[in-house]
């Protein structure tokens, strides 16, 4: 069993531009984020050895065209299909295979054409996708094929249950937003959003309105894995990996026969294990929101809030600047930008090495930060990082 | 045959697990699949029981007089398959069978306001022939509700 205990740690993090029409392609992109990462590093390209990446029906570029156009030459390639949690399941690989001494230093990233190329839930052929879904042929013929309408199926059950309001949601999306006005790159930088203005937007699907999903563009992130060794001699300040819950599962593949079960619920007893923590010692967090709600029922499955009392925590001001838990700080998926979770992994990491000291956009002394992982209710992955 | 009417959304596709679900639906009744085993119901139909992995699994035809009860639903605006632009908002739900709570099966819920569904709601289920060999089961508010 791989023991985290900051034995590798995450010492270079990197983006592209962001933009609803790059005019290039998922290489372009990835080779920016790459390069970036790297330099923020202190590292050469010659010093990857290993190189992983996901994507969702064939959205980006293979690791080894970015190997080739990067001037490395990896023993250790992976492209692996899926969406949210990829990012938290290849850094556990990559530290499986540092700790097993197959590797050293990997990059992993995630590049995509998420608003000029296809898009999540929209364009597919619905025979196929019917084919590809677990039980597909139950769901798509009555017209779900949105992971809105997927995840709203469990939101709207728990909301009746908990009480939790859509004013409660609205929180989620205004705090993030609030966050995206500090960040200069954030997609949504420049456009605030306050109360009124989200409850009197219409839903597209309930309980979601445009604010409660994510911003779908064009970008790609990386960030660079090594031992906590090499970390010591890398430019940037070591950000280490102290535990891991890699991808944990639902108990069914067909998830929304059974809409009162999340995968986080089963990830989180095993992040906090494996770490040594408890959701007290947190100081900072990148929570997975693709959609404003996904974001209270993870703080309810991570041991941020009872059952129930997410809304209120949340409308509490708990995931703002001086907050309890300031959470998605450069803005969220809801606002910055949306790479399947590596943009959240990113602002953590940044947190972490206190890059914005001096700003208000720096969680003050923080030293613990946890990065939550969501490819929807059926798969989870977390982890817990600190500098 | 050439289809009497075009029908533009998805029509559910029959695999090698579940094609008595949808054949008996063709026939305007709920067939479903039970592990021989530990005799629980499972659905969506697999290749093994998804409770005990038993592989042993036999099918229960339940007739056409099927009762449920509204578990959670959604309303969409907008389409998001070829078809749905005609029927906004659109009602889906998953809806617990009464003989069976555990068991979910989702379905639009057609004859009834999107304003006027909740869950708890008391609901049937309907047939809808969309093809002149398919049929689609749907969910309909029970004639019992006051
Ligand atoms: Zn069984």
């Amino acid at each position: 069993m791989t023991t985290y205990a900051n034995q590798c740690a995450i010492v270079g993090v990197g983006e592209s531009e962001r933009s609803r029409n790059s005019g290039t392609t998922p290489l372009h992109l990835a080779l920016d984020a790459a390069r970036n990462a790297l330099r923020d590093a202190g590292l050469e390209a010659r010093d990857l050895d290993g190189i992983m990446n996901y994507s969702t029906g064939g959205d980006s570029c293979t690791s080894h065209e970015l190997a080739t156009y990067l001037g490395s030459r990896p023993k250790y390639v992976k492209d692996i299909s899926g969406g949210g949690s990829s990012t938290e399941l290849l850094i556990a690989d990559a530290v499986a295979l540092i700790e097993a001494g197959e590797l050293e230093t990997v990059l992993i990233y995630r590049a995509m054409n998420g608003a000029s190329g296809h898009q999540v839930g929209r364009g597919y052929d619905p025979d196929l996708l019917q084919g590809m879904l677990p039980g597909g042929s139950f769901v798509m013929p009555y017209g779900s094929a949105s992971p809105s309408q997927w995840f709203g199926m469990f939101a709207m059950r728990h909301m009746h249950e908990t009480g939790t309001t859509k004013e409660h949601l609205g929180h989620v999306c205004v705090s993030f937003y609030e966050h995206a006005q500090r960040n200069p790159k954030a997609f949504l930088h420049g456009k605030p959003l306050d109360m009124e203005t989200y409850l009197a937007t219409p839903d597209i699907s309930t309980p979601f309105n445009i604010h409660d999903c994510c911003v779908e563009l064009d970008e790609a992130n990386a960030l660079i894995v090594t031992s906590a060794g090499n970390a010591k001699n890398c430019k940037s300040r070591p950000v280490y990996i102290m535990g891991m819950a890699p991808r944990h599962t639902h108990s069914h593949a067909h998830y929304w026969t059974q809409v009162d079960e999340v995968a986080s619920d089963h990830a989180a007893p095993a992040l906090y294990q494996s770490a040594g923590v408890k959701p007290e010692d947190i100081d900072v967090a990148a929570i997975y929101d693709c959609f404003s709600w996904v974001v209270l029922r993870q703080l309810e499955a991570y041991g941020f809030a009872k059952r129930g009392e997410a809304g209120d925590f949340v409308k509490d001001g708990n995931l703002k600047m001086g907050g309890r838990l300031p959470s998605n700080t450069a803005g969220g998926m809801l606002s910055e930008g949306y790479t399947h979770g590596m943009n959240n992994v990113l602002e953590l990491v940044r947190q972490l090495r206190h890059d914005y000291k001096g700003t208000d956009r720096q969680v003050k002394d923080c030293e613990l930060g946890i990065c939550t992982g969501w490819s929807g209710p059926d798969l989870a992955g977390a982890m817990i990082l600190r500098n | 045959m050439t289809q009497a009417t075009k029908y533009e959304k998805p029509v559910p596709l029959k695999t090698l697990d579940n094609h008595p679900y949808w054949d008996a639906a063709d026939r305007h009744e709920l067939a479903l699949q039970k592990c021989s085993d530990c005799k629980g119901y499972i659905h969506p139909p697999g290749p093994s029981c998804p409770s005990c992995g038993s592989p042993a699994t036999e099918w229960e035809n339940l007739g056409s007089d099927i009762s449920a009860t509204v578990y959670s639903y959604i309303t969409s605006y907008r389409p998001f398959l070829p078809g749905f632009q005609h029927d906004l908002p659109t009602v889906i739900t998953v809806a617990a069978l009464d003989v069976a709570p555990e068991v979910k099966i989702m379905a639009n819920i057609i004859g009834c306001p999107a304003e006027e569904v909740e869950i708890g709601m008391p609901l049937k289920m309907t047939w809808t022939d969309i093809t002149p060999d398919r049929a689609l089961p749907q969910w309909t508010p029970s004639r019992s509700q006051n």
